[in-house]
């Protein structure tokens, strides 16, 4: 992939451009302009410098051109050159949107406008020794045939178009196209003639394309691919034994890894804030405004947001416990549990574990007792290294000896001196052109979670008996029902290839990153339509995220009998609000423990062990009274463990308390109760009636969400989702923390 | 106690895409051990004739156990609390002051609060280690109580440990390690008091596991007593659970500690949805519920943070951030941030509402499209590690069945489901393949290593495959090098032929912590590091190594014997391999030589190359370094460049 690029767009602008045809409503000038918005967003989106690209209006009013000018030849009249080569920036793009209408002219010669475009790449890309860079060379011409065409000299024209290295696009709107499928009925006269001409052009470059705008719109949904180049992670020794002690008896092969796969990330938003204007005078005067930064002389009213960051230490001397400590008064180290251990910067690296770059095999497994949903992520691919014959035949014995057990090996590789070493599996890869291993990481003993789960086969009961008949185990009319569905929904064979062969459908090749690419059209849409709603999810998008429907429609019946032979039962949505008699959980005995809870005793909330005893009283309430008594109760648990704080320690307690408190009085729905509550809370807790300054609570409070229930969570409730919101703030904010 | 990691969120919003994964993970987890201490408990299991024969009484094994499970829990999961609690003591202590509400002061006689419910610091990793490596400290602490003591007043110990230390923790575990089934078997009224309590602590939100220690001539029994203590949440697969486990402690096999161990190891970890109730769709207007289980989460060492050394003893310093406007340094509140793309040197804005749109890919499901073949997934195409479901019953009653009837679809015909994957509200969708696992036991102690169920593993998309440079068509080996080489992969398979993650622990990992231990408990510094990745050289040599080197031998000889035909056929394609190699190959050999320099080439090379029509693949500067060379004009186009080469042939 050339990293330069010089793309110079051709854009007809001639008058028979403002018409429609072919039942299109939008003009022809708009329809083209479809796929050179496009592509002219998608340079700009990949932000590169190198990325160059120049606009020239064709059948334009003006003559405005470096050949026009300097040479005063008719030839190149009403030719425009609107943008310059060069990267494309935003305020470009907008000027470029105006100029762009259709001109009140048919004069104009698309060959003539060619030519300039030619001379423009050339000089553009001639470096300063002489000798041509190494640039990616294109003309893109978008036009609708019309007008006249000097076709007297396509030869030498063609001749140097192929001597600059320039790849010819030329894209017609309503060009007849049989291979795609497109002819226009009612071509106006010339225009078939005008083709046939710039096609011959294009057929005599060494590289060009010739199609229709139809084809072209078609194709600008089909999400383009970047091919990153090739990322080494390893060069150096294939090991198998020791070297330095066994010379004779060790494989060593040289080799480079490469990736094989890695997560194409969508692009990411940067944060910005509206810059603060006059409102901040002070701190505005003493900032460099002088300072003129380029990256954002476009968008004056946006200022990019930085972090700053505070530390804090605990010190019971200090109000609130903690103390703020400089970030220059810190050493470092690591944390071993809650244990903070130094370690000085002359032993920096004393935790980490000294490591050489290396690339040895542990040994070897038969390939089926591998189980592919254990390993840890993104493969790569090993090569010999290719000018080193030994090592490319004794790769290639290795991989086929693998290839011929059916086994795989177990390698550790360290990537560089210092790295981390990790254990892949290396798989061998044979292709017609291509032999290689190809590897994934396995998981550490610290990787692994295990966390037990009942078998799928049998049924244990609590008393240790195992039984193969249960409700949670299918019947052997669901199996059988599952086995016909699963093999009817097969999807191996189910596409069509270029020949019309059925093939495997939903090859890897055809699926596209969602997040990527609805991000990147969207951004370029934003660009030139900077007005317009975001769109769905295109198409190509989406086509995979249901079964393809004639595979479903022609299968009705296996899943019909599925759904019959499972009899799967919707669970209806929990009953809520039952107050009182609640049905009552019991121990594994099914022991009656309320009988044995002594009632006059529990009507009390104990402060420590108020979640217990509130519970309790809830679950065996007789009337609303015994609840609202409850919930006082806590309360006044709640402001309690506030007011008795030490700095924070009572808080998560409280935190709880409250949590409790809100989830059981939602779920009777009495919110009136906790609403009630939060509302006297929040106003002594403001006033310092809780053991003094305790707004940092309601900052947790607010994290956890234990505000005023609002109608979204209950609909009868009389507190709106916003005066939920408002209820948060605090009306005196803190002093900022940063200073 | 704050949590440091709240302050660190919002660096951390830049990384969306991995973000709400990280936020199930920091889902906090407290176990409080509560280990029995009593004769028999402190009894050695009878010696027995066979040398593994184990040595440790119930309650030192239980103690040991918590040891390790302390340090694993250090480094694996650093900001979750544990705690070790002995009750049957003479003695009884319980939390310094400072944690013990003044006006509700309970004493917990026979309690000895070992170590309280904290995230571990080096002291109590000290003071277990003190009791496991010192017999004369494990002596004097652990002297069984004479008086008759309640379990009850054991469970409100438990109780209010949970309460005061652990108030807002997810998850909170009370193990109990204990050789009594019937505590209470004559007192009535302290078995009522203790079913009080233990309703008290689940209604706390306390689960409380029993891990029971049976005798060689006894046999626990919980419907004595425990099945009045321990509950079990209707929902969960009540009935589906695996058969309860029984330790022996016997004195042969596998020692008590060993199945300790692995048990609570299973345990310990707690069992973290990644998400619940999950709408699983087997078809159109088809859908059962699942769970969703990260089994798998890449463990690394911990980043270096900064601690202030100005007090007693060294402190983290808690940091946070604050986010500022780059030219003003105004400090800016959340609200006022905007989200925006670098786009052509300027920015491209979106509303809040539409960056979220632009998210959305509609709710959470996970969707079958249909079926194939399992070896249609190439080894290769893997992006991410995959995430474990099982079934639930909670939305939809028959969600096992059917769950089950699919797995053992998959499972008996090798296929495997395609997917539509979305985990969570405005999660990135997925391509995932759907695959079974079989249920794979310990062979030595029967608990379960793999469970049984289905994996969602994601596929990659067409943007996340890459490829390797274009290299030049390989030589393919020869036969007998590769039967060389088969013998070698056949010596050196692992044991029981598969890799057991177990036996690799990560050398990162445990180096970092190995020298963070020694640091905080002032243990001397080892010098070397255990690296169990290190392959086992000596019997690589022992048992391959003569294969090697005949492999080796031969390989040198394959070598020369090709670049010797090579040499003979001047360049062209050397004939090893079978006949029908692929064409493409001959023509890249061909192009190859072509490219050699064209100065570099005889007369009757260059003769030939007119002949094969080669002559104009190579470049203008080719020519031009040719015609200088033979002393002719170097000027004009490329044709006439070629002319004049053909020109000299001709004369010459």
């Amino acid at each position: 992939m050339a990293d330069k690029q010089a793309i110079v767009y051709i854009v007809d602008q001639g008058a028979s451009t403002a018409e429609s045809h072919s039942g299109r409503e939008e003009s022809d000038l708009e329809y083209g302009m479809r796929y050179v918005w496009d592509k002219i967003a998608t340079t700009m989106a990949a932000n590169r410098t190198t990325w160059n690209l120049g606009v020239l209006g064709l059948r334009s009013d003006d003559s405005v051109n470096p050949l026009y000018s300097s040479e005063g030849d008719e030839g190149y009249g009403n030719i425009s050159l609107l943008k310059d080569l060069g990267p494309m920036r935003m305020n470009e793009l907008a000027n470029l949107q105006t100029s762009l209408k259709p001109s009140s002219t048919n004069s104009g010669d698309a060959i003539s406008a060619i030519i300039i475009a030619v001379s423009m790449i050339e000089e553009f890309t001639t470096l300063k020794s002489g000798k041509p860079g190494k640039f990616l060379r294109r003309i893109v011409l978008v036009t609708d045939g019309q007008g006249t065409l000097d076709d007297s000299d396509l030869d030498s024209i063609a001749d140097k178009i192929n001597e600059v290295d320039i790849e010819l696009v030329v894209i017609g709107i309503d060009f007849d196209d049989l291979e795609f499928g497109f002819k226009e009925e009612d071509k106006p006269e010339g225009k078939a003639s005008n083709e046939a001409i710039l096609q011959s052009l294009v057929q005599k470059c060494n590289s060009g394309i010739f199609g229709t705008v139809a084809e072209a719109v078609q194709n600008l949904s089909i999400p383009e691919v970047k091919t990153p180049r090739p990322y080494s992670t390893f060069k150096g020794p294939l090991a198998l034994g020791d070297f330095a002690k066994y010379p004779d008896s060790t494989m060593l092969i040289d080799v480079e890894r490469y990736f094989k796969t890695h997560i194409a990330r969508a692009v990411t938003a940067s944060s910005f804030v509206t810059r603060a204007s006059t409102a901040n005078e002070e701190t505005g005067a003493s900032s460099k405004t002088l300072e003129e930064d380029t990256e954002m002389a476009d968008a004056p009213e946006l200022s990019a947001v930085k972090s700053t960051f505070t530390y804090k230490v605990n010190d019971p001397t200090a109000p609130g416990g903690k103390k703020d400590v400089s970030r220059d008064d810190l050493a470092k180290g690591f944390e071993y549990g809650r244990t903070a251990v130094h370690i000085s910067a002359s032993e920096e690296n004393v935790t980490k574990l000294e490591t050489t770059q290396s690339f040895s095999i542990i040994g070897f497994i038969p390939s089926d007792k591998y189980e592919k949903y254990l390993n840890m992520g993104e493969s790569c691919v090993t090569i010999a290294k290719c000018i080193n014959v030994e090592a490319v035949i004794a790769l290639s014995s290795f991989i086929h000896a693998l290839h011929e057990l059916d086994s795989y090996a177990v390698a550790r590789i360290v990537a560089k001196d210092g790295k981390d070493p990790v254990i892949i599996l290396l798989a061998p890869l044979i292709e017609p052109d291509f032999e290689g291993l190809v590897d994934v990481p396995l998981p550490f003993a610290e990787d692994i979670r295990m966390y037990r789960f009942p078998p799928l086969d049998r049924v244990i009961t609590t008393s240790g008996a195992t039984v193969t008949k249960h409700r949670n185990l299918p019947t052997d009319e669901l199996t059988n029902a599952m086995s016909d569905y699963v093999n009817a929904m097969d999807l191996s064979t189910f596409g069509k290839d270029d020949e019309g062969q059925p093939t495997e459908y939903m090859p890897m090749e055809d699926t596209y990153s969602p997040a990527v690419h609805r991000i990147n059209q969207a951004i370029r849409k934003r660009a030139i339509h900077p007005d317009a709603p975001v769109d769905p999810p295109a198409e190509v998008l989406m086509k995979w995220s249901h079964p393809p429907d004639e595979l479903v429609s022609g299968n009705a019946s296996e899943l019909k009998a599925l759904i019959d032979a499972a009899s799967v039962k919707k669970v209806p949505p929990k009953q809520n609000g039952r107050r009182f008699n609640r049905e009552t959980i019991k121990p594994l005995s099914g022991l009656d423990v309320d009988s044995l809870l002594d009632r006059d005793h529990r009507q009390k909330i104990s402060i420590e062990n108020s979640i217990p005893d509130f519970k309790q009283i809830v679950s065996s309430a007789t009337s609303d009274s015994n609840i609202h008594d409850a919930a006082k109760q806590m309360s006044n648990i709640i402001c309690q463990l506030v007011k008795d704080s030490t700095g924070d320690s009572g808080y998560s307690r409280a935190l709880e308390n409250m949590k409790v408190l809100r989830i059981e009085l939602l779920s009777l729905e009495m919110p009136d109760i906790y609403n009630d509550f939060i509302r006297e809370f929040k106003r002594r807790l403001m006033e310092g009636d809780l053991g003094g300054d305790r707004r940092e609570f309601f900052l947790r409070v607010r994290g956890e969400k234990l505000g005023l229930i609002d109608n979204m969570a209950l609909d009868f409730c009389d507190v709106s989702e916003e005066d939920a919101a408002q209820f948060y703030s605090m009306k005196v904010g803190l002093p900022s923390r940063a200073k | 106690m704050a949590d440091p990691k709240e302050s660190w969120k919002q660096e951390d919003d830049e990384e969306e895409e991995d973000i709400d994964e990280t936020s199930y993970i920091s889902q906090k987890d407290a176990v409080l051990f509560a280990i029995d201490v009593s004769e028999s408990m402190l009894l050695s299991p009878p010696s027995s004739d066979s040398n593994k024969g184990e040595t440790d009484s119930p309650t030192i094994a239980a103690i040991k156990c918590a040891y390790q499970i302390m340090q694993q829990r250090i480094i694996s999961s650093p900001k979750d609390m544990m705690g070790v609690l002995l009750f049957g003591t003479e003695e009884s202590k319980f939390q310094e002051e400072e944690y013990s509400n003044s006006r509700g002061h309970l004493a917990y006689p026979h309690c000895y609060l070992l170590s309280d419910l904290n995230v571990p610091a080096a002291e109590d990793v000290k003071v277990l280690k003190a009791i496991v490596e010192d017999d004369e400290e494990a002596k004097s602490l652990l002297v069984p109580t004479k008086e008759p003591f309640s379990m009850s007043n054991v469970l409100f110990c438990a109780n209010q440990i949970f309460t005061t230390k652990a108030p807002n923790f997810g998850s909170r575990r009370l193990f109990i390690i204990t050789d009594k089934d019937d505590p209470h078997s004559t007192d009535k009224k302290a078995r009522s008091q203790a079913a009080v309590r233990a309703k008290d602590l689940y209604d706390l939100g306390v689960i409380i596991e029993l891990f029971p220690i049976s005798h060689a001539d006894h046999e626990f029994d919980r419907a004595n007593f425990y099945d009045d203590i321990i509950y079990r949440d209707p929902d969960e697969e009540s009935t589906l659970l695996a058969a309860p486990n029984n330790f022996k402690s016997s004195g042969d096999g596998i020692s008590l500690l060993t199945n300790l161990i692995s048990d609570i190891n299973s345990k310990q970890v707690a069992k973290r949805t990644l998400f619940s109730n999950l709408p699983f769709e087997i078809g159109p207007g088809f859908k059962i519920s699942v769970k969703g289980y990260n089994l798998l989460q890449k463990q690394a060492p911990a980043r270096s943070s900064f601690i202030w050394l100005g007090g007693e003893t060294p402190q983290i310093a808690v940091g946070e951030s604050a986010r500022m406007e780059e030219d003003t340094t105004r400090i800016v509140d959340k609200a006022e941030i905007k989200k925006a793309y670098k786009f052509g040197g300027t920015q491209i804005l979106f509303k809040p509402e539409e960056q979220k749109e632009l998210k959305t890919f509609g709710p959470p499901v996970l969707r079958i499209i249909g079926f194939k073949p399992q070896n249609m997934l190439p080894f290769w195409a893997s992006v991410k590690k995959s995430t474990f479901i099982y079934p639930s019953e909670e939305d939809y009653v028959g969600s096992t069945r059917v769950f089950a009837a699919l797995w053992q679809k998959l499972l008996n015909d090798k296929k495997m489901g395609v997917a539509w994957y979305i985990a969570r509200t405005n999660a990135t969708p997925l391509l995932v393949a759907i695959l079974p696992s079989q249920e794979r036991l310990d062979e030595a102690t029967n608990i379960q290593v793999l469970p049984a169920g289905l994996w969602l593993y994601p596929l990659p998309f067409a943007d996340d495959i890459r490829n390797p440079p274009d290299v030049p068509t390989p030589i393919v080996s020869p036969d007998n090098l590769v039967d060389e080489m088969r013998k070698i992969v056949q010596q050196l398979q692992l044991p029981k032929a598969h890799y057991d993650p177990v036996k690799y622990p990560n050398p990162s990992l445990q180096w970092h912590y190995r020298i963070l231990q020694a640091y905080a408990l002032d243990e001397e510094i080892p010098d070397v590091p255990e690296d169990k990745t290190i392959p086992k050289y000596r019997q690589i040599n022992k048992r391959a190594g003569e294969y090697i080197n005949n492999w080796q031998k031969l390989l040198a000889e394959q070598v020369q014997l090709f670049q010797k035909e090579r040499k003979e056929r001047g360049g062209l394609k050397h004939e090893i391999e079978d006949d029908d190699g692929p064409p493409k190959k001959k023509a890249r050999t061909s192009a190859k030589a072509a490219t050699k320099g064209l100065a570099e080439m005889s007369a009757d090379d260059l003769r030939k190359a007119v002949e094969a029509g080669t002559l104009g693949k190579h470049s203008v500067a080719e020519f031009k370094d040719l015609l200088l060379a033979k002393g002719l004009s170097t000027s004009g186009r490329k044709q006439e460049l070629i002319d004049r080469v053909e020109q000299w042939l001709d004369d010459n």
